[in-house]
């Protein structure tokens, strides 16, 4: 009989840490031994963790309560981003969480119908036609509606460290050991740990040890064949400056991301301020001048401190080694673009979850992992890189750096089938579907040069007709969303006590 | 508004009524004119009469009219392949075109099933599959995709005449404007710079100009292989069978799925059709000889053989591209897996649909074809890799040729998957290509491979409500499939091709 994976270890810090525990136990409960060893904390007052819809679905298979996210951790949910200044004279765009494509009759997208229309004089803007985008302009809270093709959800803006004082009070309200610490020594033999080793001298075992320790990567860094790769040629920001100031009111429905020469300016809306990251290639500017100019930058003046950490988006050569895997940003980091921080962890922990080993003496399943992580984070990177790709300042030194550089070979098929034809070829593991990838390109400017044949067996008639149902459904439909006030208002507040369950 | 693109068919069996209906469907008259140019004196290969599900999309996309096309094809419902005495003699499995078990816990359903069976139950993974446990009762109804359950979990394909089916397609594409043209082909005119085909030249002096070349002149790759000299791949020394030998037999039960019998030196198909059953035998020459094949396929027939076996040679592999230059390949003239699991009607239409949105211009966009070609490799070689899984778990060792398959080196990804499964029941999953979770789940235990472990995530369930709910689910599906109608009386009902009253009759 071989021996099952028993006792797991999860290593790290922050919400990352957290969300791994959480998933676990949730997901074994007893099945497994837990311990947590939790790393001190990066996380200053003013960080903020900016997230994806898909979230929503790991809060509910762990049995978290939304509203908590309202009341401890101050979110405001936002339909959608609104990115500006990218494209020189060019309009701003917000690119909306839709949930489903938009149908354009038959298996068409709908913006194969508005790239006809455009080419026949059609002006209305594509964000125009995203449920999502419609929402975050109104500053409205997307809701369930039966009809899939105006389907849209919401992200949030949560105080990073209220959200992972909430995941750890539910983790270890749940009865799962944990301990701060800091590691002293990491025992290897070959490609497998044999334990860990903490500065106060304790030694721990385990069949399986897990690193959410962020860009450090305390474990997976020690462990063969690890390299760091790095994807600073795509992604050239290197620094983030973080600031607050006070809350925005109205909320906006969005998180505001601003191009300026050296980098972007992201607004994250929260209920008691507003996070304000600026993101940026430290070759062009230092820290300390940007903090000067920031509140240019970011229309509002700055409350409070203000840090800078370091950024470097790239990847593991491998994620997991023997019994060591890395989830979250010691697999890969990418830039804070479209909320991707957290989502590196939720996407790690569903296919850790899934492929979640049985057998404590071989771990075939690590191949697999570390193949899928990769597609997954390629696919993510990509997504990133054609922001700065695409963008079109002229005669900024880094922009033009950007735009210069040839973009990764699997971007650059996404890039041309789409600049050819409007489709966008997905690959496997993408976190971003059809239509999030068309108005990422529309958006900046990419607009298709012909489209799909079968567009016109719709007469101009029928076609016009589509195109303006649509417009005048989205309209309908944003019309009886809730403002994020009257949203918030309705989410009742429950004690944090309630998080404590059975154990 | 540009002139049509001038599109020009080359041979007009399946694969290219196929591509003249699909295309004169989908694309209004304005933007391309189809010709086909066949010629009676050569012949069709008929071989591919089951299909895949995918085939309703196809024809529910052109506009074909489903009991219509039956009754015109002689078609029979399928629900599945059943294999025969694959993985080991005695064996029998059926891969279903449907869900195991409730359909909401897919992701999940196996490894439950592997828990229950490590506890003692003794099923299975069949068992629990709405269109396998029909497909045994040899009966079948439409799903009712409005009701979310059991009997929603399934999809279905055909059994039916191909011949007929080509003769359906070119009624319905010449009726929307397809223009054919009877005729050998002498010469192909290229252009001398650019190696683009600007002509076919007729026997009959005809000169046939397009803009874009559509290949479907069967193995012969007339224009793709010949002409532009598009490379072959072979994967023959994975998938071994070299010959295929066809005879019609006299109607006998009519089994809504496909059986595929193991034999000495490759496999047997039976498919049964309104009017006749049609059999065959693909076999590898290297194993067994012509002769011996026809008599070993005679003997095998449940009813009485009409005509004799017709033999046709051909070998697995594909056309390294499938767009070169001007000119689309599609069908046998871009490459040949061997029909084990009826997807040789699926390539034709899968490179048609592929087609259709990245269709070129006057000029061809390069970034076009070239994602054309990526599309087509992954569909071929995901398929390829699902074929000689069959061949590859085997541990029958009475005969030579499975004595090979059993010891051949596999492409690694495959050998991977194998391992994956055997080790806890991880099954991959891809975008692109045909067979899903559920077709590998089904090869993979029905040929013997159980896995050794589970996902942990399966263990929530305590012991005894797991084994009484499997049960339970099991017994819930075969009551719901016994209230079905046999299948002989649904189609006398639905799509009766004798029957002219068939029409009153539908429901």
């Amino acid at each position: 009989m071989k021996r099952r994976v028993e006792q797991v270890v999860v290593v790290g810090a922050d919400a990352p840490v957290w969300m791994t525990a959480a998933a676990i136990y949730s997901s074994f409960g007893r099945g497994v031994r837990l311990r947590v060893v939790e790393l001190p904390s990066h996380l200053r007052p003013v960080d903020v963790y900016s997230t994806l819809p898909p979230l929503a679905g790991l809060h509910n298979r762990l049995g978290l309560d939304e509203a908590l996210l309202f009341s401890v951790c101050k979110a405001v949910p936002v339909a959608g981003q609104r990115f500006s200044n990218w494209s020189g004279a060019g309009a701003p765009f917000i690119r909306g969480h839709d949930d489903s494509p938009p149908v354009g009759g038959g298996d068409l997208s709908f913006s194969q119908l508005w790239i006809k229309g455009r080419q026949q004089g059609l002006r209305t803007a594509f964000e125009n036609f995203s449920p999502g985008a419609m929402a975050a302009k109104a500053g409205r809270v997307p809701i369930p509606t039966e009809r899939a093709e105006l389907r849209s959800a919401y992200g949030y803006g949560l105080d990073a460290a209220a959200y992972t004082a909430l995941l750890k009070h539910f983790v270890t309200g749940g009865g799962v050991e944990s301990k701060s610490a800091t590691i002293a020594d990491v025992e290897r033999d070959g490609d497998f740990i044999s334990a860990i080793v903490l500065a106060d001298g304790e030694r721990i075992e385990a069949d399986l040890f897990v690193d959410a320790s962020g860009p450090q990567a305390v474990l997976i860094g020690r462990m063969p064949g690890t390299e760091f790769e790095s994807w600073r040629e795509w992604l050239p920001c290197d620094r983030m400056l973080l600031a607050s100031g006070n809350a925005l009111r109205p909320y906006p429905g969005f998180s505001q991301i601003s191009a300026f020469g050296q980098g972007w300016v992201g607004l994250f809306p929260l209920q008691d301020r507003t996070a304000i990251a600026a993101v940026f290639d430290s070759r062009e500017i230092s820290a300390k001048d940007l903090l000067d100019k920031l509140p240019v930058l970011a229309g509002l003046p700055i409350a409070g401190e203000a840090v800078v950490s370091n950024l470097a988006p790239g990847i593991r050569q491998r994620t997991w080694v023997g019994n060591c895997v890395a989830v979250g940003e010691s697999a890969f980091s990418l830039d804070p673009l479209d909320a991707a921080q957290l989502h590196i962890a939720h996407t790690c922990i569903s296919h850790l979850m899934t492929l979640f080993p049985v057998e404590a003496a071989a771990f075939p399943e690590a191949e697999l992992y570390d193949e899928i992580i990769r597609r997954t984070a390629v696919n993510l990177r990509d997504f990133q890189a054609a922001h700065y790709k695409l963008n079109r300042r002229f005669d900024d030194p880094l922009w033009d750096r950007c735009r210069d550089t040839a973009a990764p070979q699997t971007l650059q098929r996404k890039l041309d089938i789409f600049a050819a034809r409007g489709r966008i070829p997905l690959y496997d593991d993408e976190t971003f579907q059809e239509h999030d990838w068309e108005s990422l390109f529309i958006g900046h400017g990419l607009i298709p040069q012909s489209y799909d044949p079968r567009v016109d067996a719709v007469s101009d008639q029928d076609q016009i007709a589509a195109v303006n149902r649509r417009l005048q459904d989205i309209v309908e439909l944003v019309g009886a969303m809730p403002t994020i006030d009257q949203f918030l208002s309705c989410s009742p507040a429950p004690e944090l006590t309630e998080v404590a369950h059975d154990a | 508004m540009n002139e049509p693109l001038n599109i020009v068919i080359l041979g007009g069996g399946t694969a290219g009524w196929m591509a003249a209906a699909g295309l004169v469907s989908l694309i209004p008259p304005g933007r391309c004119r189809v010709r086909l140019v066949e010629s009676e004196e050569i012949g069709i290969v008929g071989v591919g009469e089951a299909t895949f599900p995918e085939i309703k999309n196809f024809n529910d996309a052109i506009g074909v009219d489903e009991a219509e096309m039956m009754r015109a094809t002689q078609a029979a419902f399928k629900l599945g392949i059943e294999f025969v005495d694959w993985g080991f003699e005695g064996s029998r499995y059926i891969h279903p075109f449907g869900v195991h078990g409730p359909a909401n816990m897919a992701h999940i359903f196996h490894h439950l099933w592997v828990r229950a069976r490590q506890l003692g139950l003794n099923s299975d993974i069949e068992d629990y599959s709405f269109a396998a446990q029909a497909a045994r009762s040899c009966r079948f109804e439409l799903p009712d995709a409005h009701r979310p359950a059991i009997n929603s979990a399934y999809t279905y394909a055909y059994h039916f005449d191909a011949g007929l089916y080509s003769r359906y397609l070119r009624g319905l594409a010449e009726g929307r404007g397809v223009i054919r043209t009877e005729g050998k082909v002498q010469r192909v005119a290229q252009d001398p710079e650019t190696g683009d085909i600007s002509s076919l030249e007729l026997e009959s002096g005809e000169t046939i100009s397009g803009d874009l070349f559509i290949d479907c002149s069967g193995f012969r790759s007339l224009l793709l292989g010949e002409t532009l000299g598009a490379g072959w791949e072979d994967w023959s020394k994975w998938l071994v069978c070299d010959r295929a030998l066809a005879v019609p037999s006299e109607r006998d039960e009519l089994s809504p799925y496909t059986r595929s019998t193991a034999m000495e030196a490759g496999w047997r198909w039976r498919i049964p059709l309104q009017h006749r059953t049609g059999n065959g035998y693909v076999f590898s020459s290297h194993f067994i000889d012509d002769d011996e094949a026809a008599s070993s396929l005679l003997r095998s027939l449940e009813t009485k053989a009409v005509g004799e076996p017709r033999l046709l040679k051909f070998q697995s592999g594909r056309r390294v591209v499938n767009w070169k230059n001007n000119c689309v390949a599609v069908g046998l003239a871009s490459g040949f897996l061997e029909p084990l699991e009826s997807t040789s009607i699926y390539l034709v239409q899968i490179a048609i649909m592929q087609l259709i949105p990245l269709l070129p211009s006057k000029t061809v966009d390069p970034r076009l074809r070239d994602e054309f070609n990526r599309l087509m490799d992954l569909q071929y070689e995901r398929i390829r890799d699902f074929l000689i899984l069959h061949y590859k778990l085997t541990s029958r060792d009475d005969a030579e040729i499975w004595r090979y398959c059993a010891a051949m080196e596999v492409p690694d990804s495959l050998t991977r998957k194998i391992e994956l499964f055997r080790h806890s029941g991880i099954i991959e999953r891809y975008r692109e290509g045909l067979f899903t979770p559920i077709s590998w789940l089904s090869v993979f235990t029905g040929q013997g491979l159980i896995p050794e472990s589970y996902s942990p995530l399966a263990d929530a369930t305590p012991d005894e409500k797991l084994v009484a709910q499997m049960d339970q689910f099991r017994s819930d599906l075969r009551d719901r499939a016994e209230e079905m109608l046999p299948h002989d009386r649904f189609i006398d009902r639905y799509c009766n091709a004798q029957s002219a009253a068939a029409v009153e009759a539908r429901p």
